[in-house]
């Protein structure tokens, strides 16, 4: 249920001290593919929550599918938050990956 | 008083009541007579929901008006250019006080406070399930925030802001005790924080009515479910900080003296990492008051129940993604700094998915413009500007612009003013019906809210202003000739027009409130849920089984059906005070919780926790050490009460459900509340852990410094096998009580005993591999923060040492055995915590260092 919003936050850890780390010590270069590392890094971290995220959301939406009508109401309320919760994470994830798009590394 | 009208109609749906009439003779007597509270002066050791719960508001709302009045002084000071009203000193005080009393006395409690008192009666429980943990949190509260404001009075109050950021409140800067007052006296009643929201994590997840499945639970619960998880993640962040910076002030350990390898930003992430939550602590209990009151002033269920779980549960996350936004102006990176920005702006999204769900239930039904009402309407017009300034400042660029000036004290205001305080009052004139035997007046409600929000807009609005034409904040005063003086002199006035809504308070409560023991005002707004039951001092007579959301709603005859005692558990089936535990997930019956009554214990212990820190500020260190001693005595002596066993055979608590009096192992309401213990162990220590790399990331090149040698690595090998070896110990203790029969093992407390050598002999083994090295703690940042995992260590050692005795007491006296083992597991938890803390704590201070070869 609370999928989308555990992937946020390790994104959230990663790129946040992926940047301070690499920056403060002055660790910045380009990886073999000519992108930086610190931008190589908040792209793996989003692309990584995505996927995560997106999982959690079919299995919700699944578990809501199959549950129907028949399912507890319970259950059926755990798995449509479950899918609003990790929906609403996908867009948070993606917006927090945009700034490696945009900005230098660590001016 | 504009009574609603009833609602649309409900299909009967209602479920017969288990339990039939008539009731036995003298079972409701033994109720009321086991809920009884003491009398005279015992009256004060009361645990009673209700009546802790009125105290700690009666109190969080003492310290509102006292911080209040320190706002007045500054007000009054800077309605005229140049004024010498009171000197910068007193003023720095002031200003120090309003906030960090404010914060610290008043927003956190008051919603906590609201939430003792609430809760239960909300899920129709008893009681909380600690109720001699809220009786000792509040007693700490009340004297330690007591003594700690009269220091205001002997100049003695901080005066470093309510962030109190080092260097300023380093001893170079501040020798005096002002700081210290701070950093013991706020750093303690964090714990009292933390003690009542381990309380309503337990109290949510297994203390409800039959039936309340987590679908069907109140948005409140929801709301304080979110925030005390809030406050076991973020309030450690603080306590560590204040730890550090007083191992600093007390024994020159340099965590953020740059010249010897520390940094004062590392108290700007400590503390920002709690404070901006903190934001959204005081937030979301507001909200989920709003959630209530908005769906019985419409008259019709709450639209959108799912989204507003949703935004509670996103903003929960969310808001601790935000705290280097008040940390835009230190020179970071503009990447990271744009991290914060996209969240800043992101918690937006869950905020505003409430407000629009308020604003579609005043929509979908007939709104009545009752005092709760115009409170709600007051505060969606104020938090939604507040919140607009908010995204304002979320974006780097225009903060800095805005930065340290009244455009920033303007926005906090209108947030937490309107975000906090005016949910509040509106909780006020909503629940006061349940508390007293009158509601109060419509009349004076109506005056109260047009002083406080005329008010609070006049002194605010024109602080954006003020602040975008370039007054700083802080300032004791400033020159003519600025253009600041008429503004200023507007927002003076504002400010004692929201005094006098807030006195007229004050004479609206004196007029009409009137404790209710058992003759409350009743469901006088017709509103939907089991706070409006009638009750009394044992809450509801009988425990409701729900069916929907609304239960007073959908189940007409509920409340005389619960009355009669035709439902759940309707007697006291041990003679003593019970609550009923349920599941945590569907809400069935689970176990009956033989609740601990009233006793000197919890408020003795918390008045000798208080004395233990405030005389620590004074540097009494004898006297203070005594009262510590005393302290841990008194909660000895409170716990040597609890985990009682099964004192009969399970009981029949209505429709033939047949459940126990005791339980142990993980179903157990207490094995829950050391889960909650252990992670907010964890969090101090991951927020120590976090120091240290902070630490390291600042300091290339010498970590260690230069001329400090790492122990061998034989040491950190040694005490973690010393460690491994207890827990194998106390693992083995554990499996040699479980069984069917009844028996009390005598190897239990010689491998207790075994365990305890062992797991301090390694933490000694740590100690001593450093001290031997030559590490100095005050040298350099390093040391200092090698000795603070050593130290922090040394502190859950010593823990687990009373707890080890404590358990071996329990079994010597014959109240430990296969079946009563609560004590052990509890014991048993803390230790496996204490062991991979020490495991972890051993990697990172031998192994990070080699890894990062000195880099």
């Amino acid at each position: 249920m609370l999928a989308g919003l555990v992937a946020w936050a390790v994104q959230f850890t990663v790129i946040y001290g992926a940047t301070s780390t690499l920056c403060g010590r002055g660790w910045v270069g380009a990886t073999m593919l000519g992108v930086g590392n610190v931008q190589a890094i908040i792209l793996a971290a989003t692309l990584a929550a995505l996927a995560v995220t997106a999982l959690a959301l079919a299995w919700s939406l699944r578990l809501y599918g199959q549950a129907g009508d028949r399912a507890a109401p319970a259950d059926r309320f755990m798995s449509q938050t479950g899918a609003l919760i990790n929906g609403f994470s996908l867009l948070v994830i993606l917006w927090h990956g945009i700034p490696a798009f945009i900005l230098p590394a660590c001016a | 008083m504009n009574v609603p009208e009833r609602p649309r109609s409900f299909e009967p749906r209602e479920p017969d009541p288990p339990n039939p009439l008539p009731r036995p003779e003298g079972e409701f007597e033994a109720l009321k007579k086991a809920w009884e509270p003491p009398r005279g002066i015992s009256f004060i050791t009361a645990v009673n929901n209700t009546y802790v719960g009125l105290w700690y508001v009666g109190t969080a709302f003492l310290f509102f008006i006292l911080a209040g009045i320190l706002a007045l002084i500054m007000r009054a000071q800077l309605a005229a250019p140049e004024s010498d009203l009171v000197g910068h000193d007193l003023y720095n005080q002031l200003f120090t006080m309003h906030g960090t009393v404010m914060m610290f006395l008043f927003a956190v409690p008051a919603v906590e406070a609201a939430s003792v008192y609430l809760l239960p009666n909300m899920q129709a429980a008893r009681d909380l399930p600690f109720p001699r943990l809220s009786a000792y949190a509040f007693w700490a509260y009340f004297v330690g925030g007591l003594v700690f404001f009269c220091t205001i009075f002997f100049g003695l109050a901080p005066n470093g802001g309510w962030f109190m950021y080092p260097p300023l409140t380093s001893t170079r800067y501040s020798p005096a005790d002002n700081a210290d007052w701070w950093l013991l006296g706020i750093g303690f009643i964090e714990i009292s924080a933390i003690a009542g929201a381990i309380e309503i994590i337990v109290g949510v997840m297994k203390t409800r009515a039959v039936g309340m499945s987590l679908d069907k639970l109140p948005v409140y619960s929801w709301a304080m479910l979110v925030f005390a998880v809030m406050i076991v993640i973020g309030f450690p962040a603080i306590i560590l900080g204040t730890l550090l910076l007083e191992l600093e002030r007390a024994f020159d350990w340099p965590f953020f003296i740059a010249e010897r390898g520390g940094d004062p930003l590392l108290w700007q992430h400590l503390f920002w990492f709690f404070g901006h939550p903190e934001v959204y602590i005081i937030f979301l209990p507001a909200t989920g008051m709003v959630s209530m009151i908005v769906p019985t002033m419409a008259q019709t269920p709450l639209v959108g129940y799912r989204l507003v779980v949703l935004a509670l549960i996103a903003t929960g996350f969310l808001s601790f993604g935000l705290w280097v936004h008040h940390m835009f102006a230190t020179g970071l990176p503009k990447m990271s700094l744009s991290f914060f920005s996209a969240a800043s702006t992101a918690v937006a999204v869950p905020s505003g998915i409430q407000v629009f769900a308020w604003i579609a239930t005043i929509a979908s039904g007939r709104m009545k413009l009752t005092t709760p009402s115009l409170f709600v309407i007051g505060f969606l017009f104020i938090f939604t500007l507040g919140g607009l300034t908010g995204v304002m400042v979320a974006m780097a660029p225009f903060d800095w612009q805005a930065h340290d000036s009244y455009f920033v004290v303007a926005h906090l205001h209108y947030v937490l003013i309107g975000g906090m305080v005016f949910p509040l009052f509106a909780a006020f004139y909503y629940w006061v019906p349940v508390a007293s035997r009158r509601p109060l007046s419509e009349r004076l409600g109506r005056w109260v809210f047009g002083l406080m929000f005329l008010g609070m807009n006049i002194t605010f609005l024109p602080m954006h202003i003020t602040g975008l034409i370039g007054m700083p904040r802080r300032v004791y005063t400033y020159p003519v000739g600025m253009g600041w003086d008429a503004l200023n002199l507007v927002s003076t006035i504002g400010a004692f027009m929201l005094a006098a809504g807030v006195a007229l308070f004050l004479v609206d409560l004196a007029r009409n409130f009137r404790f209710a023991g058992e003759d409350n005002a009743g469901n006088v707004w017709n509103a939907s849920t089991l706070e409006w039951l009638p009750n009394g001092n044992y809450n509801t007579r009988s425990i409701p089984s729900v069916i929907s959301r609304d239960p007073l709603w959908d189940q007409p005859n509920l409340p005389k059906d619960v009355e009669d005692g035709r439902y759940y558990l309707p007697g006291t089936a041990t003679g003593g005070r019970e609550a009923l535990v349920t599941s945590p997930f569907d809400a069935r019956p689970q176990y009956i919780l033989q609740v601990p009554g009233p006793g000197w214990q919890p408020v003795l212990a918390a008045v000798f926790t208080a004395a233990f820190f405030l005389l620590l500020t004074v540097k009494f260190v004898l006297i203070s050490t005594i009262c510590g001693v005393l302290a841990i005595g008194c909660v000895i002596w409170w716990l040597w009460e609890t985990d009682p066993g099964p004192v009969r055979p399970p009981a029949d608590i209505g429709g033939g459900v047949v459940i126990p009096v005791y339980v142990a192992g993980p179903m157990n309401h207490s094995w829950w509340a050391m889960i909650v213990l252990m992670v907010v162990s964890g969090m101090v220590f991951t927020c120590l852990i976090f120091s240290y790399l902070f630490l390291w990331l600042v300091n290339p090149g010498a970590w260690p410094p230069q001329g400090v040698e790492l122990p061998d690595r034989f040491w950190p090998f040694a005490a973690a096998a010393l460690y491994s070896i207890s827990a194998a110990l106390i693992a083995c203790a554990s499996r040699t009580l479980r069984g069917d029969d009844r028996r009390s093992p005598g190897s239990v407390p010689v491998l207790i005993a075994v365990a305890l050598l062992f797991v301090a002999a390694a933490s000694a083994l740590d100690l001593w591999a450093q001290w031997q090295s030559g590490l100095s703690p005050s040298a350099h940042a390093y040391g200092a923060a090698v000795y603070a995992i050593a130290s922090l260590q040394i502190f859950f050692v010593l823990t687990t040492l009373i707890m080890g005795l404590y358990t071996i007491a329990r079994w010597l006296a014959g109240k430990l055995d296969s079946v009563r083992h609560t004590t052990f597991d509890n014991t048993m938890l803390f230790w496996c915590y204490t062991v991979g803390q020490g495991l972890v704590g051993l990697m990172v201070v031998y192994g990070f260092p080699r890894l990062t070869g000195g880099l």
